[in-house]
């Protein structure tokens, strides 16, 4: 407690203290309180005007409140002092106006610099496109045939208090966003049901994801590392347990991850029609629906009065299984129930609606293979 | 027929068109607000006193949020300073009453009808709102609970009382003054309310707006903020915030002449410096219509737009 109070207190005091003793890791980067200075170009040019601004506010407050204080010491009843009752001066409302108005233009100067900077979002050399989901961000290697979900990795016994909170608590996801060193990479922020905003401190971006539009930002760093950031636009109940990671890498390593990934994503498309058992969908599913379906309907399926449908003994659950895949793969309308067809594999998707019809009591007993799933996204 | 309040409790407090009885009514009003208000920021608090979930669950704790900041401002911090403009303008600018004193009950009890309403939400399925107090569309419309629609009714009601309070300011000010009481010579606390009525009656109805397209596109199929059917979900956020920055200085202006009553007082001197700033917070009034977007800078607007509202808000 001491200890984080010190820490706390030293970031506050000096807030560059930091960074001078070391590399900047997620963790300190959690305990600090001033912004980081970050990694990239536009990162640190906001925070360089962040500290000029600080100063400048800092100077004004002590000369102000300074003032303040010793005419309110100096001048006090006790003393004898009566109240001179003048009450205009031109001179010096006009110096007041015109000194703060000053301040100002010396302000927009840089600021207007830095903003330009942010906007530059042309010439990439990797585009990246970013989906905000209900509670999970997608990323996509435009033009590589690369795409995947990055879920809260921390389990909800940590969140829930029942096993011991690990190190990296609620900033850990399954698979984190790569990019390489010294590339610009440009991402192209957009959303998928409600606005979320997704923001890397460290690369100095925060754009929000809007449904039905797209914005740009980019970052370009040569420090290699990992960079933890957040959702910061409340989009519902798994607002904060949507967290953002980015792992930098050499180019080297880069490229390697991402044939790796390739290569995951062909072996993939050649095991779809794979005949899965009942008991290996099960298990399949149970996660799958841990990950992507308890947040609403809720891990014993009962889901929440009013909000969010019960599943179990749920006539869609129940019913044939074109109808229920129909539900995943369509959403729907006009509720917060998604399609999932972008979110989840043939095969995930195949495995939760099993899981679904064959967990809590609901005893359909019918197999439904990756293929069905398939087949149905065909014929639509 | 003996002067003097009502004896009858009931007839006293109901149906008083005394401005001093109205703003005492406003001040618990606001009080019982500030108390249920503080009483939500308890629960978030109590929850967030350790990280992980321990008392309540993550649907609660956005309702909590969520009526926490509605109810702070709509309902504590906006009735307390209506109730001190009832008690303090007509005594401040020698007037008998407030112009219109029975809009003055009526614009009252209204507010008690619409929080009761809005709380009551809370108890129904679904649960109360759960959008944050700045009810972003979509998460605030396609994603919203039922329940919504009671919010909505309520930000009307709550529309409706706050633009008849003005409205009321507004009169009693320009009609009852008393002779010699010339407009550079009223108190700062009546020009700074004078001004926020003005702020008032301007962008309430933005609000109402702002909430009728909720409605239609929840209930009626409409699409002004879903991109899906040609709409736009930023134009929530544009028009929300067209309201939501003069709501800032409908709120701290007041204050403002308050400060600038009590230092005079208290310094026994007089306000230095009267006529600028009468002409300050004019400004302050008039440039809070044109830098909205300044709560918007990560939402993807054009540069021009993003260097324009910049340089305005500096």
């Amino acid at each position: 407690m001491m200890k984080r109070a010190k820490a706390l207190f030293l970031g506050l005091l000096s807030p560059s203290s930091l960074l001078l003793a070391g590399s900047v890791s997620a963790e300190s980067a959690t305990r600090q309180l001033n912004m980081p200075r970050g990694v990239t170009e536009v990162s640190q040019a906001a925070y360089d005007i962040h500290m000029i601004m600080i100063w400048i506010c800092t100077v004004i407050g002590v000369l102000v409140f300074g003032f303040m204080f010793y005419v309110m010491y100096a001048h006090r009843k006790s003393r004898g002092v009566t109240a001179a009752n003048f009450h205009e001066n031109l001179v010096v409302e006009i110096l007041w106006t015109i000194i703060p108005a000053l301040i100002l233009i010396v302000m927009a100067v840089p600021a207007t610099t830095a903003l330009l900077k942010v906007y530059d979002t042309g010439n990439p050399d990797i585009d990246i496109k970013v989906t905000g989901y209900q509670w999970k961000w997608q990323y996509e290697y435009i033009g590589e045939g690369v795409k995947f979900m990055s879920e809260l990795r921390t389990s909800q016994d940590e969140i829930y208090g029942r096993a011991p909170k690990g190190e990296h608590y609620l900033r850990e996801v399954t698979q984190p966003l790569v990019i390489p060193t010294n590339k610009k990479v440009r991402f192209l922020i957009t959303g998928n049901d409600v606005i979320h905003s997704w923001w890397v401190p460290d690369f100095g971006v925060k754009r929000d994801a809007v449904p039905g539009l797209f914005t740009a930002a980019w970052a370009k760093t040569d420090q290699p590392g990992t960079y933890v950031g957040e959702c910061t636009e409340l989009c519902g109940l798994g607002h904060a347990f949507m967290p953002v990671v980015v792992e930098v890498k050499e180019e080297a390593e880069y490229e390697e991850w991402l044939a790796g990934k390739k290569e995951e994503a062909a072996l993939y498309a050649s095991t779809i029609g794979k005949q899965w058992t009942f008991d290996e969908l099960m298990v399949k599913g149970e996660e799958v629906y841990g990950r992507s379906c308890a947040g609403c309907h809720q891990a014993n399926g009962e889901g929440i009065a009013g909000v969010f449908p019960a599943l179990k003994d749920s006539p869609i659950a129940l019913g044939p299984a074109e109808g229920h895949i129909g539900i995943l793969i369509e959403g729907v309308a006009g509720s917060s129930m998604q399609s999932f067809a972008e979110q989840l594999s043939e095969v995930e998707i195949a495995a939760v609606v099993h899981y679904e019809r064959n967990a809590w009591g609901n005893d359909v007993g019918d197999i439904v293979q990756p293929i069905d799933v398939l087949n149905f996204k065909q014929s639509q | 027929m003996a002067h003097g309040p009502s004896q009858n409790f009931f007839s006293r407090w109901l149906f008083s068109t005394n401005h001093k009885d109205i703003g005492t009514l406003y001040l618990w009003f606001s009080f019982a607000m500030f108390l249920l208000g503080g009483f939500f920021a308890m629960v978030i608090r109590a929850e967030l006193f350790q990280p992980g979930m321990q008392l309540i669950k993550p649907e609660f704790f956005v309702q909590m949020t969520t009526m926490h900041g509605l109810v702070m401002v709509f309902g504590a911090i906006m009735p307390a300073f209506v109730g001190l403009a009832n008690w303090m303008i007509p005594m401040m600018i020698g007037a008998p009453d407030m112009a219109l004193p029975r809009m003055n009950n009526l614009s009252f009890w209204i507010l008690p009808f619409a929080f009761t309403m809005l709380t009551a939400t809370l108890f129904m399925e679904g649960g109360g709102p759960n959008f944050g107090w700045t009810f972003y569309a979509p998460l605030s419309t396609t994603y919203a609970p039922d329940t919504v629609n009671y919010f909505i009714f309520g930000v009307h009601m709550m529309g409706a009382s706050s633009i008849m309070g003005s409205i009321n300011i507004i009169a009693t000010v320009m009609n009852m003054r008393a002779p010699g009481m010339t407009y550079m010579k009223m108190p700062l606390f009546v020009w700074t309310w004078v001004i926020t009525a003005f702020l008032l009656v301007a962008v309430m109805p933005v609000l109402a707006g702002a909430v009728t397209m909720m409605l239609m596109d929840i209930n009626f199929g409409t699409s002004f903020f879903d991109a899906a059917g040609g709409g736009d979900p930023v134009l929530f956020q544009h028009v929300f915030w067209f309201f939501g920055h003069p709501e800032v200085y409908i709120i701290i202006l007041p204050a403002f002449g308050v400060v600038s009553q009590i230092i005079p007082t208290f310094s026994r001197k007089p306000l230095f410096g009267y006529s600028s700033m009468v002409y300050a917070t004019a400004s302050i009034a008039f440039l809070s219509f044109i830098v909205w977007a300044h709560h918007m800078f990560t939402v993807g607007m054009p540069i021009a737009g993003e260097l324009y509202f910049m340089y305005a808000t500096m």
